[in-house]
C-alpha cells in the first residue's frame, strides 16, 4: 500500500491493433490494457484515494471497425525501467493482433497529436479508374457538408477543413483512399465520414448484400501540428 | 468467426461484434493434426453470460489438458446476428478455430437454466444439425447435455444423444477418450458409441429408455430397451476437490462480460438443507477444498489474468469450515496487489464484523442477504434457519461499516404461505430501515438508507423436499405480488419481483416430462430464442405452443405431484433419497427445522456417493 514515489513517470507505448481487434471498442481496449499492464508486472503507479487504480491514457480513441498501426498509450510508473524490457513484457501478455512496436519516455504530451493518416480500402462493385477519378473529384470539392453526430443530435457540418489531404486511386480491383484527418480533440474527424462522402456522392458500397461489398480502414501514421511525426 | 464469406460488413452491422471474434488471451489453439477429438462446448446464451460461467471454464481446461482433444467454445449469437446468419447462410462456428459446429465430433451443451432450452435448439438449427437425436446421421456430431438442468432433462431428452448427470470433470474426458478409442479401432458408429458410453457412471442415454404413461397422464414406467443399460442413472461426483483439476488460466474476454473476475470455487454442496433449494440437495455431499489449494490457485490465477477482484464461490461461503484461514491467506498479498475479495453468498446468521472488514475494499456500497420468507413460521417451514435477530444484527454491522444499501431476497408462493407471510416481507424490509434510524446519527452511513427487496416466485424443483408441491397459479402469484406492493409504505424500500409468467414457464420446464419436447420444438419454430431475457420472452407464444400440442400446463404446475407417482426425474439417482425428501416435507408442514450437516447427520443418503468430505461420516 505504501507508495514511495508520489510523482508518476510516464512511459509511452506505441502499438498496433489490427485484424479482428478492430471490433473491440475503446472502452473494452482500456479494460483489456488495465489487465495487460498488471500481468506484465510493470512498476505501476496507483491513483490515490479510496479505490486506487493504475492510470493509463490513450491518444485519439479508435472507433469500432478501424484498424491501426499507430496507437499510443501512456502508462504511469513509479520508477523508470528499460523501455525495451517493458515492451517485451507487455507483448508477452497481449495477443498477436495487438503488439507494442515502440516504448519510450516521451518529450511531449499526447495532446501534441493533431493529425492522423488513414488508408481506406473499398471493395465495391464496379471499381475502375473512372470510379477512382469520381472519388477524387468528390474529395476535392470546396465544401463537404455531412450530417455529423454532435453532442446535441445531428448537424450539417462542413468536414472539408478537417481534411488535410485525401486522394483516391484504383489499387487492384479496389478503390484505395489515402487521407490525413484532424485528430484534434475539439475537431476530431472519424474516417467513417470520408466513406460516407464517397457513399453519398459516388455511389460506392450501394449493394444491400452485406457479403458482396466491404471496406477496411487502417490508421497508419500520426502527426503534430507542423506535420512532423508524432511520437 | 471465420468464414469462406467476407463477413466483415456483417460484423460491422451487428451490435457488439467483439462477441464473435475469439482470439482472447489464454484461449487455446491446437494444431488440428495433433487432435483426434474435436469437442465444442456450447453455451446457450450470449457470449457475455457464457464467458462468466465457472463450469465452462473448468471443463474447457480439463478437456484441453488432454493433448489429442481440442475443446473450443460456442455461444449463441445475439438475435441481430442470428438474423444475419440466416439471411446470408452463415453457419454457427466455434470461437477458437472458426470451424463449423457441424464438423465437430462432440458438442456439449451446458444447461444452466430451463429458459435456455429454446436457445440451445436455435444453436443446433444454425449449425445445420437435426434437433432430434433420432434424426441425426452418422456424420453428425454427438450432442451432449450437462449442467444443473439435467437433474430433470426429460423435457429436452429427445434432443440430446447423451446426458452427463453430475460433475463433468472426469466423465467428459472418459466420453472423449472412448470416442477416440472407437474411432481408432474402427468400431465407431453412433449407436455402438452410445451403447458403450451408457456404461460410464453418470451417463444417461435417453433413447435407451421407453417411457409409458397411465390414463391419468402420469408416468407409468421407464423401461430400458437393452438389458445392459442401468435402470437408474447415478449422478457422478468428484471424490477429492483438492486434487481435481482447476484452471490456472482464465480466458480474458476482450469485451465486458457479466462476471469479469477471478472465481475461486471453495466447496461443493451445502450443509443447510433449505427445503426449496435444488442446488443445496443435488450438489451433495459437501466436499471442501483446502485453504492451501485455494490460496495457491488464487495467486496463480491473479498472475495469469491481472484481475482486481477474487470472488469466493460456494452455496454459502460463511459455512466453509476454514474460512478464516482462507481469507487470512489471501489477504496476505491481495491488499498490496490492490485486489479485492468478494463473498457473494453471505448468510445472515454468520455475518460478522471481521468478515466485513475483509471485504471492505469492495467498491459497492451494499450487501445482499436472503431471508427468503417474511415470517419466522414460514422461514421454519422452508428450513432457512435464520431469525429476525440475525437480520437486525447483520444489517447493524453493515450500517456501522458504512454500507447503506441492503438488498434482500424473498420468495412468493412457498408452500403454506398466507397473507401474513406476504405482509411479513414488507415488515422485514421496514425492520431494516428502522435498524438504520435506530443508530445514533453519527454512526449512520451518509446518504440515507436504501432497502431493495427482490422477490422471486417459488418453483417446486426436482430433488427437493418440495418436489411434490403445487406451484401457485399465475393469478394467485400476481395477487400476492399486488398485496406485497400495497403493504410497502416506506419510500426507502424498493420492490422488484420476477414475472410470474416467466416462473410458470420455468415451472413447466423444470417439472415436465418427454411429452414437452414437441411443444418446445414448436415454440422455437414460432420464433422463441433467448427466453431467459425479458425482452425476448413471450408468454403467449409458450401458451399457444402448449395448446397446439394439447399439453395442459396446469398438469405440471398447479396440480402438484402425488408421492406415489413415478416422477419424470425418478430415472436419475441424485444421491439424496426419496425417503429423506419425504421426511423433510413432513417436517415442513409441522414448521419444524432440521439442523445443518455440521451439527447433525440427517441421513439424506448423499454420503453413499463417497467423496472426501468434512461433515459426512
Amino acid at each position: 500500500m505504501v507508495q514511495v514515489n508520489n510523482t508518476p513517470i510516464t512511459l509511452r507505448v506505441k502499438f498496433f491493433k489490427v485484424g479482428n481487434l478492430q471490433y473491440i471498442s475503446h472502452l473494452d481496449l482500456v479494460r483489456t490494457m488495465m489487465k495487460v499492464i498488471v500481468r506484465a508486472k510493470l512498476p505501476l503507479w496507483y491513483t490515490e484515494g479510496f479505490n486506487p487504480k493504475p492510470k493509463i491514457t490513450f491518444a485519439a480513441p479508435l472507433s469500432i471497425g478501424t484498424e491501426s498501426m499507430c496507437e499510443f498509450m501512456d502508462i504511469r510508473l513509479t520508477e523508470k525501467i528499460s523501455p525495451a524490457v517493458a515492451m517485451e513484457r507487455l507483448n508477452a501478455n497481449m495477443t498477436a493482433e495487438m503488439q507494442a512496436v515502440d516504448a519510450y519516455y516521451p518529450d511531449e504530451k499526447m495532446t501534441a497529436l493533431k493529425w492522423l493518416a488513414y488508408e481506406i480500402t473499398v471493395n465495391t462493385k464496379g471499381a475502375d479508374e473512372a470510379l477512382a477519378t469520381k472519388c477524387n473529384e468528390a474529395l476535392s470539392l470546396e465544401e463537404l457538408p455531412i450530417l455529423k453526430k454532435t453532442k446535441s443530435g445531428e448537424a450539417l457540418v462542413n468536414i472539408k477543413p478537417l481534411i488535410k489531404s485525401a486522394t483516391a486511386e484504383l489499387r487492384g480491383e479496389k478503390i484505395a483512399v489515402s487521407c490525413i484527418l484532424s485528430a484534434d480533440s475539439s475537431a476530431f474527424l472519424n474516417p467513417e465520414y470520408v466513406v460516407k462522402v464517397l457513399r453519398e456522392k459516388c455511389g460506392i458500397l450501394a449493394s444491400e448484400d452485406l457479403t458482396s461489398e466491404s471496406y477496411a480502414i487502417m490508421r497508419t501514421n500520426a502527426y503534430k501540428e507542423n506535420m512532423s511525426i508524432f511520437r | 468467426m471465420q468464414n469462406n464469406k467476407n463477413i466483415s460488413s456483417v460484423l460491422k452491422s451487428v451490435s457488439k461484434p467483439g462477441r464473435y471474434i475469439g482470439g482472447e488471451y489464454n484461449s487455446i489453439i491446437k494444431d488440428k493434426n495433433d487432435v483426434k477429438c474435436r469437442f465444442a462446448f456450447a453455451f446457450p446464451d450470449s457470449y457475455e453470460i457464457g464467458m462468466s460461467n465457472l463450469g465452462v471454464r473448468i471443463l474447457y481446461d480439463v478437456l484441453n489438458k488432454e493433448k489429442d482433444i481440442w475443446c473450443e467454445r460456442v455461444y449463441a449469437p445475439w438475435p441481430d446476428m442470428i438474423q444475419k446468419m440466416r439471411e446470408y447462410d452463415i453457419p454457427l462456428t466455434a470461437v477458437e478455430s472458426g470451424d463449423a459446429v457441424k464438423d465437430f465430433d462432440l458438442v456439449g451443451f451446458s444447461l444452466q437454466y430451463e429458459l435456455c432450452y429454446t436457445t440451445a435448439l436455435v444453436m443446433l438449427e444454425l449449425s445445420g444439425i437435426p434437433i432430434y437425436s433420432k434424426d441425426r446421421k452418422e456424420t453428425d456430431p454427438i450432442i451432449i447435455a450437462g449442467g444443473p438442468c439435467v437433474y430433470n432433462a426429460e423435457p429436452v431428452a429427445d434432443f440430446f444423444d447423451l446426458i452427463n448427470v453430475g460433475e463433468g470433470e472426469e466423465v467428459l474426458v472418459e466420453i472423449s477418450r472412448l470416442y477416440v478409442e472407437m474411432k481408432e479401432d474402427g468400431s465407431y458408429t453412433r449407436s455402438a458409441f452410445l451403447r458403450r458410453a451408457s456404461k460410464i457412471e453418470g451417463v444417461y442415454i435417453p433413447a435407451f429408455y421407453d417411457v409409458s404413461y397411465n390414463e391419468s397422464g402420469t408416468i407409468k414406467e421407464y423401461r430400458p430397451i437393452y438389458d445392459d443399460v442401468p435402470t437408474k442413472i447415478k449422478k457422478r461426483i468428484i471424490a477429492d476437490l483438492d486434487t481435481v483439476s482447476y484452471p490456472e488460466k482464465l480466458i480474458m474476454p476482450y469485451i465486458e462480460t457479466v462476471h469479469d473476475r477471478i472465481v475461486l470455487e471453495v466447496y461443493r454442496g451445502c450443509i443447510r438443507g433449505c427445503r426449496f433449494c435444488q442446488a443445496g440437495m443435488v450438489y451433495r455431499p459437501i466436499r471442501e477444498k483446502s485453504p492451501e489449494t485455494l490460496c495457491k490457485a488464487a495467486k496463480c490465477l491473479y498472475e495469469n489474468t491481472g484481475y482486481e477482484e477474487i470472488s469466493l464461490i460456494s452455496l454459502s461461503i460463511s459455512d466453509y469450515s476454514r474460512l478464516r484461514e482462507l481469507t487470512d491467506g489471501l489477504l496476505k498479498w491481495t491488499d498490496d496487489a490492490h485486489v479485492s475479495l468478494s463473498l457473494p453468498s453471505l448468510r445472515l446468521d454468520s455475518f460478522s464484523e471481521e468478515l466485513m472488514q475483509k471485504i471492505s475494499s469492495v467498491r459497492t456500497g451494499g450487501l445482499t442477504f436472503a431471508p427468503e420468507a417474511g415470517t419466522q413460521r414460514l422461514r421454519d417451514v422452508i428450513n432457512k434457519n435464520v431469525t429476525e435477530d440475525d437480520l437486525r444484527r447483520s444489517v447493524g454491522i453493515a450500517f456501522k461499516g458504512g454500507k447503506n444499501n441492503v438488498k434482500l431476497y424473498f420468495m412468493n408462493g412457498l408452500p403454506t404461505e398466507t397473507e401474513e407471510d406476504i405482509v411479513g416481507i414488507a415488515n422485514t424490509a421496514k425492520t431494516v430501515v428502522d435498524c438504520y434510524f435506530a443508530l445514533p446519527k453519527p454512526e449512520r452511513p451518509k446518504g440515507g438508507v436504501s432497502v431493495t427487496i427482490s422477490v422471486s416466485c417459488f418453483i417446486p424443483k426436482p430433488f427437493t423436499p418440495f418436489q411434490w408441491e403445487k406451484q401457485d397459479s399465475l393469478e394467485a402469484l400476481e395477487e400476492k405480488q399486488k398485496l406485497l406492493k400495497e403493504s410497502i409504505t416506506d419510500r426507502r424500500i424498493r420492490y422488484t419481483y420476477h414475472d410470474a409468467k416467466v416462473s410458470r414457464v420455468e415451472g413447466i420446464l423444470a417439472r415436465g416430462d418427454r411429452r414437452l419436447a414437441k411443444a418446445i420444438e414448436r415454440v422455437v419454430k414460432n420464433g422463441a430464442v433467448f427466453d431467459a431475457w425479458d425482452e425476448y420472452f413471450d408468454y403467449d407464444r409458450w401458451m399457444s405452443a402448449l395448446e397446439e400440442e394439447e399439453i395442459d400446463p396446469d398438469f405440471y404446475t398447479t396440480r402438484g405431484y402425488a408421492t406415489d407417482e413415478v416422477l419424470p426425474w425418478d430415472i436419475i439417482d441424485a444421491g439424496v433419497t426419496k425417503e429423506y425428501l419425504l421426511r423433510e416435507r413432513n417436517k415442513a408442514y409441522e414448521a419444524k427445522t432440521t439442523p445443518s450437516c455440521a451439527e447433525h447427520c440427517n441421513g439424506c443418503g448423499a454420503n453413499k456417493l463417497g467423496g472426501k468430505n468434512v461433515w459426512c461420516k
